[in-house]
């Protein structure tokens, strides 16, 4: 099976080198490499939810705009949350 | 993108687990539909409009404004997308949630480039799945 991060690290390979498709012109990758350096320093990783945390409960709609409950998940097993940014 | 391909190939171990998989963006609807087409996914996207969960796990952060400007170069609008003026994302993050709706797994990383493995949150829902019910 491939692996995740395999694939991360081969996008981030072809984006730092500046090739297609990407096209990333130098100053954008700094500007990343800073974005990506002040989140961290913000304690935003220490800031989030953790091991042992009770899940806040969500209703929200689905690709289909059918309302989902997590409550109604919960009931049927355990749940994997994933939060991505977007389509881009 | 990368991640739900990766939750997408563990998915029928996950079903086969007792559990399910949910992915959640700030994204419109028009987006995430287009998304889960394209990626003939067989779990859902869930909409989570102004970051509303995001919050609540604590993951929401506001973009720089230098980094807003080169995301807009690149037509990256996401006050369109999310339907706010303001930029925000949430943080990558993938939480396993048992039953008891207690948080069983974390991996958090403000590095957008560094994520788990979904092998490893399979192995994590089949412990939950192999432990005795607490009724």
């Amino acid at each position: 099976m491939s692996k995740l991060q395999d694939h991360l690290d081969e996008f981030k390979k072809t984006f730092e080198s500046g090739a297609p498709p990407y096209n990333a012109p130098h100053e954008a990758i700094e500007m990343t490499h800073r974005a990506t350096a002040e989140l961290k320093a913000s304690g935003i990783e220490d800031a989030a939810l953790k091991v042992g945390d009770r899940a806040p409960s969500f209703t929200l709609f689905n690709q289909d705009h059918v309302q989902v409950a997590s409550t109604d998940l919960l009931r049927e097993g355990p749940l994997v949350v994933s939060f991505f940014r977007g389509h881009w | 993108m990368m991640e739900l391909e990766a939750l997408q190939e563990v998915n029928p171990e996950v079903r086969a687990r007792g559990a399910r998989i949910v992915a959640l963006t700030p994204e419109l609807e028009r987006y995430t539909r287009s998304v889960h087409k394209k990626l003939n996914l067989t779990f859902d996207i869930l909409t989570d409009l102004h970051l509303k969960t995001a919050e609540q796990f604590r993951l929401a952060f506001v973009l720089p404004d230098y980094l807003r400007d080169l995301y807009k170069s690149f037509g990256n609008t996401l006050d369109r997308f999310h339907d706010e003026s303001e930029y925000r994302l949430p943080m990558p993050g993938r939480y396993v949630i048992d039953k008891e709706g207690i948080i069983c797994a974390a991996d958090v990383n403000a590095d957008y480039t560094i994520r788990s493995e979904p092998s490893e949150t399979v192995r994590v829902l089949g412990i939950i799945h192999s432990s005795p019910t607490k009724e």
